[in-house]
């Protein structure tokens, strides 16, 4: 436990110089940082949008309860071109995701980690693989 | 849980940047060298002509770079070696990707396992000068004239008079607000993701598509001369010419609301193009804004063959992230204000 904690400062560390241009809008400015979640979920329409994608995910609540959940992504753009289309991850995926949710506290949060039931991640650890080179083709 | 997406994460980050550095092109030693001797290295190459006769810009590129616009103030020297240059490249790829922090405010984003990850998995010059600017020759911004510093200390009290940054949308950034990307400029400079620019030519007009936030830079190259003085716009007015293989683009007429590096509406900009290699176009701009710096100041940047097509970045139609942001400040102060008037109450 305290070689994770060690190792995982070091690389918060790091992405304090990189985090702030990943974005076009303030992640903390629109999600909370004290409404942590982890949810399981499956899919029922992806959004591949811009600026930001959303996944909308059915998740269960304690009661049994269905509740839609809208999840914010990066912008698709990318992984388009890595080969990723709006039909590769498929409508009724099961998915964990780990997140905050927004302050105006409704259903939507950022998606920090998103992993298939079987612990893969979605896209480049999975069905898009590196690019053969780096000029990118015509 | 957070120990497996560690292992997971450093598992993935690796290999993909080890991959693609081995297969990285070199669009930097030789033509950046060349490039201090201003277009010697275009010497070796000339471009394909298009039907009409322009120099051939045609296609896909990308700005992508890990270079940043300063030269940071522990590196002294120009350029990097090859070595250093892809060992720079390697870290800022596996960082990129690593994990943040559970319960920080940086740890507060989306996933960047799979997200912003452009140029990583994407195209990407290697480029080996240690900043974007070339003059002055420490790599830095000139320091501001008088004038440049009273209007840096009044924007900065308007926008103070204007409150919080969530108060209203129109406190809100312009990238927030999807009016205009540091892609966009101009300069066009690159970020982190949707670095992609396509270039069309026909007789007497180039057009930038540029991906982020879908903007179509229109130039015409039959030497009409400027808007009039009066005519402000977000990206300016652009008015281009060919100099031998370069095309050369004299941007004015922009406004103060974009204020590039904290410029004046009247800073004069002058971008030049040229194909230096089949997959590399040396992109070089000079600032002229006495108003704001003492002295000109120029950057080069080396934008790689990309492919396309580039998805539409209809930034307005999925921005949902603006309205978020805002009910969240409302909720926020409805909270605060409920707390308040608990407080104040005698139980």
């Amino acid at each position: 436990m305290r070689m994770r904690r060690a190792v995982v400062g070091v690389g918060a560390v790091l992405l304090l110089a990189a985090a702030p241009v990943m974005a076009h809008h303030a992640f903390s400015a629109e999600f909370d940082i004290n409404k942590p979640f982890k949810l399981r979920g499956t899919l029922t329409k992806w959004e591949m949008i811009n600026p930001h994608s959303w996944f909308h995910v059915d998740v269960k609540d304690e009661s049994g309860t269905v509740v839609e959940w809208m999840i914010e992504g990066g912008s698709p753009n990318q992984l388009i071109k890595q080969g990723v289309t709006k039909h590769t991850l498929v409508i009724g995926t099961e998915l964990t995701i780990e997140g905050y949710q927004a302050k105006d506290g409704t259903n939507k949060g950022v998606g920090r980690n998103l992993v298939l039931a079987n612990g893969q991640r979605l896209f480049l650890g999975g069905t898009a693989g590196p690019p053969d080179n780096k000029q990118g083709g015509k | 849980m957070n120990h497996r997406f560690l292992v997971l994460v450093s598992g993935l980050a690796v290999p993909v940047a080890v991959a693609w550095l081995s297969s990285m092109p070199v669009a930097g030693q030789t033509r950046s060298a060349g490039a201090r001797t201003s277009g010697s290295s275009a010497k070796a190459y000339t471009a394909p002509r298009t039907p009409d006769g322009q120099p051939d810009l045609q296609g896909f590129w990308t700005n992508a770079t890990y270079t940043p616009l300063e030269r940071p103030k522990n590196v002294s020297k120009e350029f990097y070696t090859r070595e250093e240059a892809l060992e720079i490249a390697k870290r800022t790829a596996v960082e990129e990707a690593e994990q943040t922090e559970p319960g920080t405010v940086a740890d507060v984003h989306y996933d960047f396992t799979q997200f912003g990850l452009d140029r990583s998995q994407g195209a990407m010059a290697l480029n080996l000068r240690t900043s974007l600017i070339v003059d002055p020759a420490d790599g830095r911004l000139p320091p501001l004239s008088a004038e440049g510093q009273r209007r840096a200390a009044d924007r900065a009290a308007a926008r103070k008079s204007r409150g919080g940054p969530h108060d209203a949308v129109q406190n809100e950034p312009l990238q927030a607000r999807c009016i205009l990307m540091d892609r966009n400029g101009p300069p066009m400079l690159g970020g982190a993701y949707n670095n992609t620019y396509q270039i069309m030519q026909a007789p007497g007009y180039v057009m930038i598509l540029v991906e982020m936030l879908h903007d179509a830079r229109i130039v015409p190259l039959d030497g009409r001369p400027q808007l009039a003085p009066n005519v402000r716009q977000w990206t300016g007015s652009s008015r281009g010419r060919w100099d031998g293989q370069t095309l050369v683009v004299e941007t004015t007429n922009l406004t103060d609301k974009f204020a590039f590096q904290g410029s004046s509406e009247n800073m004069r900009l002058t971008e030049r193009f040229t194909r230096v290699a089949e997959d590399t176009l040396r992109y070089q701009f000079t600032v002229e804004d006495p108003a704001t710096w003492t002295k000109p100041w120029s950057a080069e940047v080396l934008w790689q063959r990309d492919k396309g097509p580039i998805f539409e970045h209809a930034c307005h139609e999925g921005n949902y992230g603006l309205y978020n942001t805002l009910a969240g400040a409302r909720a926020e102060e409805k909270r605060a204000a409920e707390e308040a008037a608990k407080k104040k109450s005698p139980k």
